[in-house]
């Protein structure tokens, strides 16, 4: 279909409905991008008006600008950061977003003989989507996603690329499997087809048609369980310890990694990209991967290229304490063919840390820093699941947390150059199953740059292997007594409930961690049942020391996050006045 | 790795620790070892910096620094070895246990009798599963203290309190006096969960609001707390949504409860008591292993640090005389449940033939009650959540008991005739 007539069509369909077909809207296309302005009452207006372009034959991709009326813009908050030193450098190519899907791109990329650098907003590598999810390592993308899509083909091949990956990088994969629960009778007769579709994504699967099997392999599960689906392939892995992983080694090959540093802006000349502007400096580059997760939006249109609008949708998960969850042994979702085609639908992870993490669940939301977790969305992600795990009781809930997700209207992971500035290459839509399609996508971006005109030149000193710092909590007391005799600070314990030692925490701020939550991610001090009471004042006082910072200076995750602002006295002196 | 043999252990050297291990050495042991994690000794009340400590064991008014140092200066006095920045990691069931710190490396201790004395911790957010926004600025009020009182500075200037346990009241105060606001200290029952003496001294005295039958259903703010929402709850503790509103702070302090602290009578294979989170003790402090004993917060939260040191005193010198083959092995046996109104009972055994005092938690307030035990009827004027009701069954009271293997203890308001 022409623009024209993707045009025509679409503004009938909206004409068709009740509700849209009120509304004052602006519907253009150009090269098969949608692009609509305007304002709606609703935000669930916005998002359907995009599905609805987005469906519409011919559609490559759908800007939605609509606004509702009654919604307060988001708010942009900058914080002045000093120049940098490396202010004008030149690099062949800037990766903007320190993901999983950025650090595996610029692994990828430290390969060969090329100056690299990752921009990161954030003050410790993962923390947008790549920290906020279970961790499952999908074996294909489910049996809703068209199995041409680039989802699908991903997913299953970067699955594949986990085994090599966790052990050149050292960090937690396992494959354990997931069993698809089948409650529903009318699913029976649909096992064949579900069988086929597997074949079509190229993902192995193993129809169990004996109940007693089902029981077999996980005797706790629901009564009311009539068959399953073992899929063999699918495994968890620690998201934000695998993107740390890929960091690391890039770094030791020769990439920079630029933390706390925000992409502002970006200069296109002649449709050229030229600079990447942060707000720590200028970087003069020919190549910008945007890797910016929820903000690819924004950062395609910095350049003036936005072919597509991410519209995050948010959601929440469970944790349950490892005690209960050690009665299941496998992943676990239910089969059914009611399933909301805009998320996996969620399960009961076994994550690798031995939790049980249920959901997620999905909800559209219109801001993008809308992290919060719900009573609703808790009670939703309990409601659903709880049946299939009877012996998992409510008081075993440990936290819940939130994602949101980097969703197009298409629905399909966007990677390619855009189609207007040269030297952009767009990865974005990268929501699920992005952690387990990583490697894949990487190897995608890293052919498209050579088809860019990238020169690739392998360096013969490349190292792929990385070590991960010993955890003192997984070690034998053999181990531990050699690593105590090397470093008498590995005896001394701070965080009480991980058993996280001093040593660790010195070697993550080593590694980069700066932040309290960075220390958290990196080695769990603070992430057991006291959740951070007894060792909190002890971390501070570490990070200020090797940091070299007052302590009024440390924060939980960077600037605008400190945690004790004041010296006692300072408020009295103040006479009480809050600042 | 370091092995020794040594005859009681002391895991903890806080008040019930250190009770413990004056207790023992006392009663002749000569090989005792503290083991503690922390650099210093006293547990949590070198923080305590207000006073309140000692009016029933001292018939003093201390701070908790000064009732602390007077068992620390004993156990130097007394030549009891303390291992301080010393982590117990694993207790074995054989009594083996093992410890880490930097100076031996790791420790491997074969006791003849251990005291389990590890107190408590602070239950946080995530357990009362409150929604919204995870910035800085949440945090639990023994930790505040411990950063304002030991370390020297402020978690914020604008501060709200969830929940009126007595570690929350204290610092509501200590808040205000270094010049910070506290917006209102909110409570999801009908009463403060702390001492009603923390009430006047810490809130009253200070014009700070208690919300009483309020709770906190959401926070707000990305980097830093911004606000928190606050609403009126039902009578089954759901909130009201037209009662929510807003209040501004930079700080949540969460003071929701302690809960002992017992991963490692876990790995020696204890029976704990759902009902208070610790051990089943009996009369004698000892834990359903032979030669374990257990006392203080560990075993069950208590309002008053006297009361743990007499629990320290008890279990230290059963362990005593465990080590020198003296300690009775219960003849009889008599599990004390939870009644009416009784949220837990410590000691959970006792044998009906030695007086022992017997410390409850009710779950909620009375007037005018009677205690009921078996055949006993023990008369109280008031009974309150927040405060141990102490039952002291003297020898006469035991002569009129009727032993049976299992007794209900309950709290019944008398009916006036
Ligand atoms: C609730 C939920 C559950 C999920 N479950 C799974 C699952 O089980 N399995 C699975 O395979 N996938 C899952 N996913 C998807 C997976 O998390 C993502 O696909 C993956 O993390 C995407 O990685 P990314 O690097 O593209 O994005 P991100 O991790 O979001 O990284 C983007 C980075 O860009 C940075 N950035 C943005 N703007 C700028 C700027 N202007 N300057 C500098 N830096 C910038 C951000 O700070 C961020 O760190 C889930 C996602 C969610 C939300
Ligand atoms: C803020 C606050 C205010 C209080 N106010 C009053 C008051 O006004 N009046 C009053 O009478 N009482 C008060 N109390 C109560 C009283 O202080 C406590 O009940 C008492 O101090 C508890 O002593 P404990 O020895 O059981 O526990 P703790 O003092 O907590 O000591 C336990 C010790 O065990 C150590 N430990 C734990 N696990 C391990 C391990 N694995 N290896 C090594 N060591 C370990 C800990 O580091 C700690 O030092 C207050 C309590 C608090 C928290």
């Amino acid at each position: 279909m022409s623009d024209k007539e993707i045009v025509q069509k679409l503004k009938t369909e909206f004409s068709r409905d009740p509700e849209l077909s009120k509304l004052q809207l602006n519907v253009s296309c150009e090269d098969g991008t949608v692009h609509l302005e305007g304002e709606a009452e609703r935000w669930e207006q916005v998002v359907a008006l995009g599905r609805l372009a987005a469906g519409v034959a011919g559609v490559r991709g759908v800007v939605n600008r609509v606004w509702p009326k009654s919604l307060p813009r988001p708010k942009k908050k900058r914080k002045i950061k000093e120049k940098a030193s490396w202010d004008g450098m030149k690099v062949d190519v800037v990766i903007v977003g320190a993901g999983i899907v950025g650090a595996s791109i610029a692994r990828e990329l430290s390969r060969f003989d090329l100056e690299v650098v990752v921009v990161e907003k954030e003050a410790d590598v993962a923390w947008g989507q790549s920290k906020a999810n279970p961790g499952w390592v999908h074996g294909f993308a489910g049996v809703d996603v068209d199995p041409k899509s680039l989802k699908a083909k991903l997913c299953v091949r970067g699955n594949a690329m986990y085994d090599k990956l966790a052990q050149e990088l050292d960090f937690p994969f396992k494959r354990t499997g997931l069993l698809a629960i089948v409650t529903e009778e009318d699913l029976l007769p649909m096992l064949d087809f579900v069988e086929d579709l597997a074949k079509q994504h190229g993902v192995p699967v193993e129809i169990i048609r004996d109940r007693e099997e089902v029981f077999r392999l996980e005797p706790r599960i629901t009564e009311k369980a009539l068959a399953a689906l073992f899929f063999p392939t699918y495994g968890s892995t620690s998201p934000y310890l695998a993107a740390i992983a890929l960091a690391e080694n890039a770094v030791m090959n020769g990439v920079k990694l630029l933390l706390d540093t925000e992409v502002t802006d970006v200069i296109v000349k002649d449709s050229q990209i030229k600079e990447a502007v942060t707000d720590r400096g200028t970087i003069l580059t020919k190549f910008l991967v945007n890797a910016a997760g929820l903000y690819s939006d924004e950062i395609a249109e910095m350049a003036g290229a936005r072919e597509f609008t991410i519209h995050p949708r948010r959601g929440e998960m469970v944790i349950f304490d490892s005690k209960f969850s050690s009665l299941y042994s496998h992943n676990l979702a239910p089969a059914t063919l009611k399933s909301d085609p805009y998320t996996k639908g969620g399960g009961i992870a076994l994550s690798i840390d031995g939790n049980s993490i249920w959901g997620p669940n999905a909800e559209e939301v219109p801001y993008k820093k809308a992290t919060g977790t719900t009573k609703r969305g808790i009670e939703i992600v309990w409601e659903k699941f709880s049946q299939f795990v009877p012996n998992i009781p409510k008081e075993a809930m440990i936290t819940a947390f939130a994602g949101l997700r980097a969703a197009t209207y298409t629905e399909d992971f966007h990677i390619a150059p855009s189609r207007k500035v040269k030297g952009l290459i767009n990865v974005a839509g990268i929501q699920s199953p992005g952690t387990a399609s990583a490697p894949a996508i990487a190897e995608m971006v890293l052919e498209i740059l050579r088809k860019e005109g990238l020169h690739l030149e392998e360096k013969p000193d490349f190292n792929p292997m990385r070590k991960a710092p010993p955890s003192f909590h997984a070690l034998t007391n053999k181990e531990r007594e050699r690593l105590i005799a090397e470093d008498p600070k590995y005896g001394h314990v701070v965080c009480r409930c991980e058993h996280v030692t001093e040593v660790e925490i010195i070697e993550a701020i080593r590694r980069g961690a700066t932040t309290m939550d960075g220390i958290k991610f990196r080695t769990r001090a603070g992430m057991g049942r006291c959740q951070g009471g007894f060792c909190t004042p002890h971390v501070i006082k570490i990070l200020a020391k090797e940091l070299q910072i007052p302590i009024e200076h440390v924060t939980k995750r960077g600037r605008g996050t400190e945690l004790l602002p004041y010296e006692m006295k300072q408020l009295l002196l103040r006479g009480g006045q809050v600042g | 790795m370091v092995k020794r043999e040594i005859d009681i252990a002391v895991i903890g050297g806080g008040a019930a620790g250190l009770a413990a291990a004056i207790k023992a050495k006392e009663k002749g042991i000569e090989n005792i070892v503290i083991l503690e994690r922390n650099e210093e000794l006293g547990g949590i009340l070198p923080q305590c910096i207000h006073t309140g400590f000692g009016l029933r064991y001292f018939k003093e008014n201390l701070t908790g620094p000064e009732y602390i140092s007077r068992f620390i200066k004993k156990v130097e006095d007394l030549r009891i070895e303390s291992k301080l920045d010393t982590m117990v990691l694993e207790i074995t069931p054989d009594k083996k246990i093992i410890a880490v710190n930097s100076v031996d490396g790791l420790l491997e201790l074969r006791a003849k009798a251990i005291v389990l004395a590890m107190g408590c911790r602070e239950r946080t957010r995530g357990a009362l599963g409150i929604a919204g926004t995870r910035p800085a600025g949440i945090l639990t009020a023994g930790t505040a203290q411990r950063l304002m009182d030991i370390e020297g500075y402020m978690p914020g200037a604008k501060v709200v309190i969830l929940g009126s346990g007595d570690v929350g009241l204290i610092m509501a105060r200590r808040f205000v006096m270094e010049g910070a606001k506290v917006e209102a200290v909110v409570e999801i029952l009908p009463y403060a969960s702390g001492l009603s003496r923390n009430v006047v001294q810490c809130l009253e005295d200070f014009n700070i609001p208690l919300l009483l039958e309020h709770t906190v259903t959401s926070i707000h703010g990305t980097d830093r707390v911004e606000a928190v929402t606050v609403a009126k709850v039902d009578a089954n503790w759901r909130p009201i949504q037209e009662t929510e509103r807003t209040i501004e702070c930079d700080t949540l302090i969460l003071s929701v409860g302690l809960i002992p602290e017992n991963e490692l009578s876990q790995t020696a294979g204890i029976v704990l008591d759902p009902a208070t989170g610790g051990p089943v003790a009996n009369e004698l402090m000892e834990t359903s292993v032979q030669g374990i004993f257990s006392c203080g917060n560990a075993v069950h939260v208590y309002d008053l640090v006297d009361y743990v040191t007499q629990a320290g005193e008890l279990a230290g010198e059963s362990a005593a005389r465990h080590v020198l083959n003296e300690l009775p092995s219960l003849r009889k046996k008599i599990a004390l449940k939870a009644g009416d109104n009784v949220k837990s009972v410590v000691p959970q055994i006792i044998s009906g033939e030695e007086p022992v005092a017997l410390h409850l938690r009710v779950k909620k307030p009375m007037r005018n009650v009677k205690v009921k035990m078996g055949n006993l009827s023990i008369p109280k004027r008031v009974v309150r959540p927040p405060e141990m009701v102490v039952i002291n069954l003297t020898e006469k009271a035991l002569e009129k008991l009727e032993k049976r293997d299992e007794l209900e203890i309950s709290i019944e308001e008398e009916t006036e005739p």
